[in-house]
């Protein structure tokens, strides 16, 4: 890898990336990446309906994986409060795009998978009305979250959001999650 | 009681709640990591408010660039309780405050709007 870095940024520029990341998520990395990436869309202005959009998704995914991802930190064999994952976002035939991955437990699967496959089902105005109910309900006890944020990305994104559980050689599987703009 | 504040962070806004002039007020952003345990004094602060209020009109003025989905749930809770002291006859005016640019500051408004009945939830176009 040491000798492929180059290789790899001129990839990443060559498919439109804009931001790559991989590693430990947390909430201060999120509001350094959300900032720039700000700055950037503006830079190109980009209308801050679009750069709102982006924004906003870009929270939703990155919150997703400092609560949810399955894999932590490990120090001295100690799991840590410390959430790992990827995300990229980039921009392709005037759209664009973030794609965001982490591992999840088996026990995750199934709930999300279906709450997922809801969401993909419904037009906008469907997504509206659902956002509202959910926003009035009391959290579900496990969620660190308001379990609202898949639905907002939804609403945010110009095609349905894209996802898919993928089995790996160990226990846990892995998640992946595409939003277009 | 106690003015409550909060100085803007990068993720958080700057809260102002005068309990004497009965002004109520947010502006910034709202992403913050965790929405329930960052906002759960506010809401303590506006339950205890609420009660020891007697006849008083109360004006809230709220400005959010952006929030995210966890903020929406507080804010709705936020309202609902600003809600419940309008329908037992609370005078409660709430400015949502927007930049034209921002149509999805402006739509956020709009969707509390609708959900709110007895406090007078008013557009204000900056």
């Amino acid at each position: 890898m040491m000798h492929q870095i180059e290789q790899f940024y001129e990839q990443l520029r060559h498919e439109g990336i804009i931001f790559s990341f991989s590693g430990p998520v947390s909430q201060s990395l999120l509001e350094g990446i959300g900032e720039t990436l700000r700055q950037k869309m503006n830079l190109e202005e980009t209308s801050t309906s679009v750069t709102q959009k982006v924004f906003s998704i870009f929270v939703e995914l990155m919150q997703n994986v400092i609560n949810y991802s399955a894999e932590k930190g490990v120090i001295g064999g100690e799991e840590q409060d410390l959430s790992l994952g990827v995300l990229i976002i980039g921009k392709q035939e005037n759209h664009f795009y973030i794609q965001c991955g982490n591992y999840i437990t088996q026990d995750q699967k199934g709930p999300l998978a279906e709450k997922l496959n809801k969401i993909k089902s419904m037009d906008k105005d469907e997504l509206k009305r659902y956002y509202k109910q959910q926003r009035r309900k009391d959290p579900a006890e496990q969620s660190k979250g308001a379990g609202l944020g898949f639905i907002e990305m939804a609403r945010k994104a110009s095609q349905p959001i894209q996802f898919s559980i993928l089995p790996t050689s160990t226990e846990k599987d892995f998640f992946v999650v595409t939003a277009i703009i | 009681m106690e003015v409550f504040f909060r100085e803007k962070t990068k993720s958080t806004p700057r809260i102002h709640f005068d309990p004497e002039k009965h002004r109520l007020e947010i502006s910034g952003e709202s992403y913050p990591e965790n929405s329930a345990k960052f906002y759960s004094p506010m809401l303590q602060w506006l339950e205890a408010y609420l009660q020891q209020l007697s006849n008083e009109d109360i004006h809230m003025d709220i400005e959010l660039i952006y929030f995210n989905s966890s903020s929406s749930k507080v804010f709705m809770n936020f309202f609902d309780l600003l809600e419940e002291a309008a329908g037992k006859g609370v005078s409660v005016e709430i400015r949502w405050k927007y930049h034209p640019d921002n149509d999805i500051a402006q739509e956020c408004g709009e969707e509390f709007q609708e959900d709110l009945q007895q406090v007078a939830f008013h557009l204000v176009e900056l």
